[in-house]
């Protein structure tokens, strides 16, 4: 790779080839990264990273291991999620839309200010999100953090301190649970193999 | 550059010709000729004997035969063996497979601790995409799945580890139903199945194609909520054993400080995961950043015998273009629903629904034959025409079913709806593995070992979907058992005499260690 550009960091300039992702252009600049790296897929949110091109003026966030180096682009890694989780047992009788703010009461909080979804690498209107869960809307919720990668960017720059991608898993869970349909192929299947419907066959497979 | 450009005009002009043409699947026979021609599992120069150990003798890649060969950073001399922890159960590794055992040794009431060596969670299950098989149709049987993964494994799978398998594979989609995972539904309320390569009837129970990060999301939240113990960033770095062929405990290093704790467990599960981090014969990958296959020297040397260990899994479609892409992997569940797989002249090669050792040597046979597209960076690929699904299906069904492949294409401004990408065969699982039993148990008593680490359930090639059922079904069985033994036995002596005397075999047999094992991370660091 013959081109290189230059990126800023930790308040340097740093000249690294062109077409690697910041991930590889770390290791290029002889940095292991151990925290801020996790499946180099952009799946697990574990590297989270502010940057600004010059032709930006306001930063956006994105994950490190799906962003292409460009010339003159400033990053800072931040950190991983550190936000609580409620312990949010499911059973049967939780599946209503009252308990997804019953764990998560200060959902109702929320002064519509779209930080969180400003922030989320993902593209998820998370705002949007956490309006659903406050109105009830489970399987809208469940729908909204369908591809969060749980990087708690939303958790941390909520003012109100809400924790959206907690309250969108936790929606996420609930909702197989408020399943209007029932899966009936899979319990049927379920029940032939404890009555023994395929014992015979199966005597017949393993001695074959 | 120009020449890609060309080749893919020829691809979008002959798309209308070649859509609806069935393309015949191969006979055993020719299967048998293309593997054996062309897979990398069978070029010879890439392997090497085994010379110490309980597989002395037979066969593996270089890179494996290395890290068995490898040294521990432990040694007598440098660590006291006084325990700092005691545990019932110490799980090692915090995947699908080490917290579905977690949340199985908790709920049968033994104590639990789980080291991983990055956080929970970031692990090939996250990555997973196209889904998990599951018989749940009226028109399958857990008895064709069987026999599906069987031709699919070369008829070397270990039969009672299969039938297992799939015979637990709908109580256990039962189960990940009750604890909240959010598989796509049909309007009448039943799971959605899909077809994947190598099976005979639709069979992928899945979440879009965010199959493995909807599963370790909701089994990372089921953890957090059973308020078990976690020590994150604490690979193993050495088993520790009572000298009498059982397993008592194990050596984790902090990579924060880089001090090690002595634990001391009545059981031991390891579930540390694949290998493609080792870029075995100079692959790409598509597995994260802590596929290192950590689980097969440690486990080795103290005593446990591998099943299978000279047989992999090359995905036949990891990107290629752009370099920052290569080996991510595109979803074979894209070739189901269409998706054709055309060389550099714009023809079809192969049946896309063959199993994934059938196409991956179809491909390689293309670029090696010339038929092939090289990249800017000199990697060579053939296409993948994703378009496709959309005129088959109707506008849309591919962006929306198909999501986080369209954000991954579109961050480097490709629209998959639109253009053809560029794919090569890339490093993706682990056939074989650590051998075990129905319990998941080892050959070193008292350390079980789950998922991908294992070996044997598989044979030679697994089949798609076969590895996110593998990792559940044996997740919680040898939580069971491992428990179940816990609750029969006392705490065993600390000891390292597995290394002492797999030193001197080392010594006997002339090996010289080349590397410190388990390695951790694959070294991309540049020195200069
Ligand atoms: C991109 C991709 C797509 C896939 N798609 C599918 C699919 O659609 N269907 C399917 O069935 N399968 C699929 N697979 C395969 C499947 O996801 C994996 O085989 C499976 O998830 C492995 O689970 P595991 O728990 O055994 O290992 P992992 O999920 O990899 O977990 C292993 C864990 O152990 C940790 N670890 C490693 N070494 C150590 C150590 N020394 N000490 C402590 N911890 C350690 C790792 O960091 C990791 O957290 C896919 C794999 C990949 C990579
Ligand atoms: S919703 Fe929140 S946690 Fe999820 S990806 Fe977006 S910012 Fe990250
Ligand atoms: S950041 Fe907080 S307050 Fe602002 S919109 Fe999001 S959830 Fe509401
Ligand atoms: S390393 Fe997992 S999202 Fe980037």
């Amino acid at each position: 790779m013959s081109h290189s550009v230059t990126i800023e960091f930790d308040g340097s300039s740093h000249s690294v080839p062109e077409g690697i992702t910041v991930i590889q252009a770390m290791w290029h600049l002889g940095r292991p990264m151990i925290h801020g790296v996790g499946c180099l897929g952009g799946v697990c949110g574990a590297c989270t990273i502010t940057m600004r091109s010059s032709s930006q003026t306001e930063s956006q966030t994105a994950l490190a291991c799906q962003t292409m180096v460009e010339d003159s682009m400033a990053l800072t890694f931040l950190p991983p999620d550190a936000s609580k989780k409620v312990m949010t047992p499911l059973s049967a009788d939780v599946a209503d839309e009252k308990k997804m703010i019953h764990f998560y009461p200060e959902t109702r909080r929320c002064v519509a200010c779209q930080a969180c979804t400003t922030i989320c690498p993902q593209g998820i209107d998370v705002m949007e999100g956490v309006r659903a869960a406050i109105n009830g809307e489970i399987s809208a919720v469940a729908e909204k953090f369908t591809s969060c990668v749980m990087c708690g960017l939303c958790s941390m720059v909520c003012d109100a301190r809400i924790r959206p991608h907690r309250v969108g898993i936790y929606a996420r869970r609930l909702s197989v649970a408020a399943h209007p349909g029932s899966a009936d192929q899979l319990f049927t299947r379920i029940d032939e193999i404890n009555t023994g419907k395929y014992t015979e066959e199966w005597e017949r497979v393993m001695s074959s | 550059m120009d020449k890609i450009e060309e080749s893919k005009k020829r691809v979008q002009a002959l798309r209308a010709s070649r859509k609806d043409i069935k393309w015949p699947l191969l006979s055993e026979e020719e299967k048998h000729h293309l593997v054996h021609k062309y897979h990398p599992d069978y070029k010879k120069e890439a392997y090497g004997k085994i010379r110490i150990g309980p597989n002395q003798g037979e066969e593996t890649v270089r890179e494996v035969v290395k890290l068995l060969e490898g040294e521990s950073c432990i040694s007598s001399e440098s660590i006291s063996l006084t325990p700092q922890r005691q545990v019932d159960v110490l799980i090692i590794g915090g995947g699908g497979a080490g917290a579905t055992a977690a949340l199985s040794v908790k709920e049968s009431g033994a104590t639990v601790l789980v080291a991983t060596k990055l956080r929970l969670g970031d692990s090939n299950t996250v990555m997973a995409e196209g889904g998990m098989q599951v018989a749940v149709s009226p028109e399958d049987s857990p008895i064709q799945h069987f026999m599906d993964s069987l031709r699919g494994g070369h008829m070397e799978n270990d039969r009672t580890l299969l039938k297992t398998l799939v015979e637990s594979g709908p109580s256990i989609a039962k189960w990940l139903l009750d604890i909240g995972v959010l598989f796509d539904r049909e309007e009448d309320g039943n799971l959605s199945l899909r077809a994947g390569g190598g099976s005979s009837q639709a069979r992928l129970l899945r979440c879009k194609d965010y199959t493995g990060l909807e599963l370790m999301r909701v089994l990372k939240d089921a953890v957090l909520d059973e308020d078990i113990e976690i020590l994150e960033f604490s690979p193993v770095v050495e088993l520790l054993t009572d000298g009498e062929g059982n397993c008592s405990g194990a050596i984790l290093k902090n990579l924060d400080n880089n001090k090690y704790t002595v634990v001391q467990a009545k059981t031991v599960i390891l579930s540390t995961g694949g290998m493609g981090r080792l870029h075995i014969q100079g692959f790409p990958t598509s597995n994260h950043y802590g596929a290192t296959a950590d689980g097969l020297p440690l486990a080795y040397r103290a005593g446990a015998a591998l099943t299978l260990q000279d047989t992999f899994q090359y995905h036949p479609t990891g990107a290629v273009y752009p370099e920052a892409m290569s080996g991510i992997l595109v979803t074979e569940a894209i070739r189901s629903v269409g998706a054709q797989l055309v060389n550099g002249n714009g023809e079809r090669f192969i049946n896309e629904m063959e199993t994934r050792d059938a196409v991956a040597s179809a491909v390689i046979r293309e670029c090696q034959e010339g038929r092939g597209v090289e990249t800017p960076s000199g990697r060579r690929g053939v296409w993948l025409d994703m378009p496709l699904v959309d005129v088959l299906n109707g506008e849309g069904i591919l962006k929306d079913r198909f999501p986080n492949m369209d954000r991954q294409y579109s961050r480097y401004k490709i629209d998959i709806s639109k253009d053809p990408v560029l794919v090569y065969p890339t490093l993706h699982y682990q056939n074989g593995g650590i051998k075990i039993n129905a319990d998941g148990e080892s050959t070193l008593k008292g350390l079980f070992v789950a998922g991908e680490a294992s070996g044997g359930i598989h044979g030679r090639n697994r089949l798609m979907g076969n590895s996110l059922l593998d990792i559940i079904v044996y997740g919680k069985r040898a939580g069971r058992a491992a428990s179940l033994r816990a609750s029969e036995t006392k705490f065993r002596e600390l000891t390292l005499r597995h290394l002492e005397e797999y030193q001197s075999a080392q010594k006997e047999a002339g090996v010289v260690p080349q590397l410190v094992s388990p390695i951790l991370f694959p070294d991309y660091v540049n020195k200069d």
